[in-house]
């Protein structure tokens, strides 16, 4: 991994934008990055100089050029908060925010990315560090991510709203299949005084309702890949985000289809069980 | 007979199809009850948490008390506040990092409350702290705190012991020496997250943990009113345009703008897909069903049963199932809510007392005019059916079928 030309830091409403922009001057004032939301909702463009302040009164601002306008890594984290951030060079942030008592090169930062030769010497690397540097704790990036929490949470409440849903789809489509199998009585008589064993007609039950649960199932998925873009849309909007809400992976696809179709098939087999079991002069009967 | 009478024993007669039927409406009402009590639950929640303490203003750095800000001169400006004429009281809250030392055992981490009152009221002078003491009594000393549940349960500490704790003040990562106090008190702190331990205790007690390296800054001032929320929060903003006062109202709207409102979509967009679900599966058991009895309907409609006679049945037959179903959906959503709750609440940083999903009556008035919509809009397709059909070509159909 290459160092980066800025350094990734987000300075959210500790450093005020003064809106005002103000003409450039002799000396070439250092070079910052906005985020596009921070630009659209100000009218900054690249090139443009603004003036910084680490107080909303504006004292001892300074100046910088807009290098250029970015796009917010998405951070689930910050949901619903739109990111107005400037990102500036470490030393012109430390410059603005030292205490007039701290000597330069004395100043407080709030983490250090490091990248590895080896990214599988990470747990090691941490090790070593906290070894050798009291106060200073170094945490290997997957267990830094602590912002996924809320997410995972997420994940788990949705699957159970998904397992809710599914037992109330199950039910209706015992109710339906009951209706329609028995709506097929008589047909499945005559079939049974004609000769055509039990097992023959389950059969034949079994591979109608794979064929309706599998339609069933695409249709299903053209509606949820339709519904994506949608629901993405929406989301996107709403929040200015370019987080993504809803994907519809080849695994989530293939969940879909494993528990849709073999549920549909079980239930119009189920359902056809308790009529198959009478007598084929009994289901012919009017 | 009436129309109800009638649909009961049209149900009655087929049981496996009915009681389906019904449970599909049941677990799918369940489903929308708890989206219903989702939506507005957090706000409700939040708003009874924020108005629990009797602090009607609070006043922060950033937009929201939790946005990590501190407020300059604290101590100065909470006495600035507290000489308002609509002020009765104002408390200076300002949280460190500890760890507190175990005899045996990893440290454990948790949070120190420092709390000063401001008031020239003598009323407001008697204020207490945003926590509430369950054993013991208050912290009033520069060498007493009081400790929450979690703590006292996992330290094995009672009012009356002693707890070593290391101060992180200004940045986490400070290693200050350590220092010993007294446990006076164990008490509910409301917005403690269900991952976190609490600690609190006065402003000197944090002073004195921190070794003095707290400076003037705060990171939340709570103020009480003498009962004019928004003209004190407007007299705040007056006073000190540099720093946000904001009623709790306001807090809240705020919150609905940011954090809460993802639960507030989820919830809208799942409302809509349940009721549409629930329609359309009412619609083709309906129908189906109907369907099924075409010739049954046509002989009753030559029998004498009038056109709005048979429609009645229909809608009856749906009002049924919706209606049995929906009053079955209360009490499984209520218990859906309490596990959904608990999923939720793993969240980092959720306060113990917030919950997501709370019962409002207005919830339940919106849950039963949305299951009257679904038993109405669900009955049309089959109670045109009815209304529209042929009796002499239906039964004769009946008979050469």
């Amino acid at each position: 991994m290459r160092p980066r030309p800025l350094v990734r830091l987000l300075v959210v409403l500790g450093v005020w934008l003064v809106p005002a922009l103000v003409s450039a001057q002799d000396t070439n004032p250092p070079d910052v990055l906005v985020s596009r939301q921070l630009a659209e909702s100000e009218g900054l463009t690249v090139g443009s100089v603004v003036r910084l302040s680490t107080d909303a009164a504006g004292t001892h601002a300074r100046e910088f050029r807009i290098a250029g306008i970015y796009e917010p890594t998405p951070d689930p984290s910050r949901l619903g908060q739109v990111p107005r951030s400037v990102r500036l060079h470490l030393p012109d942030l430390l410059e603005m925010t030292r205490p007039v008592d701290v000597p330069a090169g004395a100043e407080y930062v709030s983490s250090v990315n490091v990248a590895l030769v080896d990214p599988k010497d990470a747990d090691q690397f941490a090790g070593d560090v906290n070894a050798r540097l009291p106060g200073v704790l170094a945490l290997p990036s997957g267990q830094a991510a602590g912002s996924a929490g809320p997410f995972r949470v997420l994940e788990r409440f949705h699957l159970a709203i998904a397992v809710v849903t599914i037992i109330a789809a199950t039910v209706f489509l015992l109710a339906l299949t009951i209706m329609l199998v028995d709506e097929r009585r008589e047909t499945v008589g005559v079939l049974r005084l004609i000769g055509l064993p039990v097992r023959r007609i389950l059969a034949q039950i079994l591979l109608e309702g794979l064929l309706v649960a599998g339609v069933g199932a695409v249709f299903g998925l053209i509606l949820a890949v339709l519904s994506e873009q949608l629901i993405n849309h929406f989301f996107q909007w709403r929040y200015d985000t370019a987080l993504v809400f809803v994907r519809i992976t080849k695994d989530v696809a293939l969940t879909c289809v494993s528990i849709a179709v073999p549920l549909g098939a079980s239930a119009t087999v189920v359902a056809s069980w308790a009529l198959l079991r009478r007598g084929g002069l009994r289901l012919a009967r009017r | 007979m009436t129309a109800i009478g009638f649909a009961w024993r049209s149900l009655v007669r087929q049981p496996a199809r009915a009681a389906l039927g019904i449970l599909g409406v049941a677990a799918v009402g369940a489903l929308l009850f708890d989206m219903l009590l989702l939506s507005r639950g957090l706000i409700v929640s939040m708003q009874d948490l924020l108005d629990r303490g009797g602090w009607d203003v609070r006043v922060s750095a950033g937009e929201l008390p939790s946005s990590g800000l501190r407020i300059p001169n604290a101590i100065d400006t909470a006495d600035a506040i507290s000489r308002l004429p609509s002020v009765q009281a104002a408390l200076v809250v300002r949280t460190a990092s500890v760890q507190i030392d175990r005899a045996s055992g990893q440290p454990i981490r948790a949070s120190f409350q420092g709390v000063a009152t401001r008031s020239t009221d003598p009323a407001g002078s008697r204020l207490r702290a945003p926590w509430t003491i369950l054993r013991g009594r208050d912290a009033e000393g520069p060498n007493e705190v009081v400790i929450d549940e979690k703590l006292a349960s996992e330290s094995r500490l009672e009012p009356g012991g002693t707890i070593t704790m290391r101060a992180s003040c200004v940045a986490d990562l400070e290693a200050l020496p350590a220092i010993r106090l007294t446990v006076v008190g164990v008490a509910e702190f409301p917005f403690q997250s269900t991952n976190e331990s609490t600690t609190g205790g006065t402003f000197d007690a944090l002073q004195a943990a921190c070794g003095g390296n707290v400076g003037s800054e705060a990171d939340l001032m709570l103020v009480t009113s003498k009962g004019d929320a928004d003209g004190t929060a407007a007299a705040i903003r007056a006073l000190r345009p540099e720093i946000r006062a904001a009623t709790n109202t306001e807090v809240v709207g705020r919150l609905q703008q940011t954090g809460f409102t993802y639960f507030r979509q989820i919830s809208s967009v799942l409302t809509t897909v349940t009721v549409s679900f629930a329609v359309l599966l009412i619609t083709v058991l309906l129908t189906v069903s109907v369907n099924q009895r075409l010739g049954e309907i046509a002989a009753l409609r030559a029998l004498g049963f009038s056109r709005m006679r048979v429609v009645k049945d229909v809608l009856s037959e749906s009002a049924l199932i919706v209606g049995i179903g929906g009053l079955l959906s209360l009490p499984l959503g209520l218990l859906l809510a309490s596990g959904l709750d608990r999923i939720l609440k793993g969240m980092p940083g959720i306060p113990v007392a917030l919950h997501f999903f709370v019962f409002e009556r207005q919830t339940l008035a919106v849950h039963v005019a949305l299951l009257v919509a679904t038993a109405i809009i669900a009955a049309l397709y089959p109670m045109r059916i009815v209304s529209t059909l042929p009796i002499a070509a239906t039964l004769r159909d009946e008979v050469i079928g």
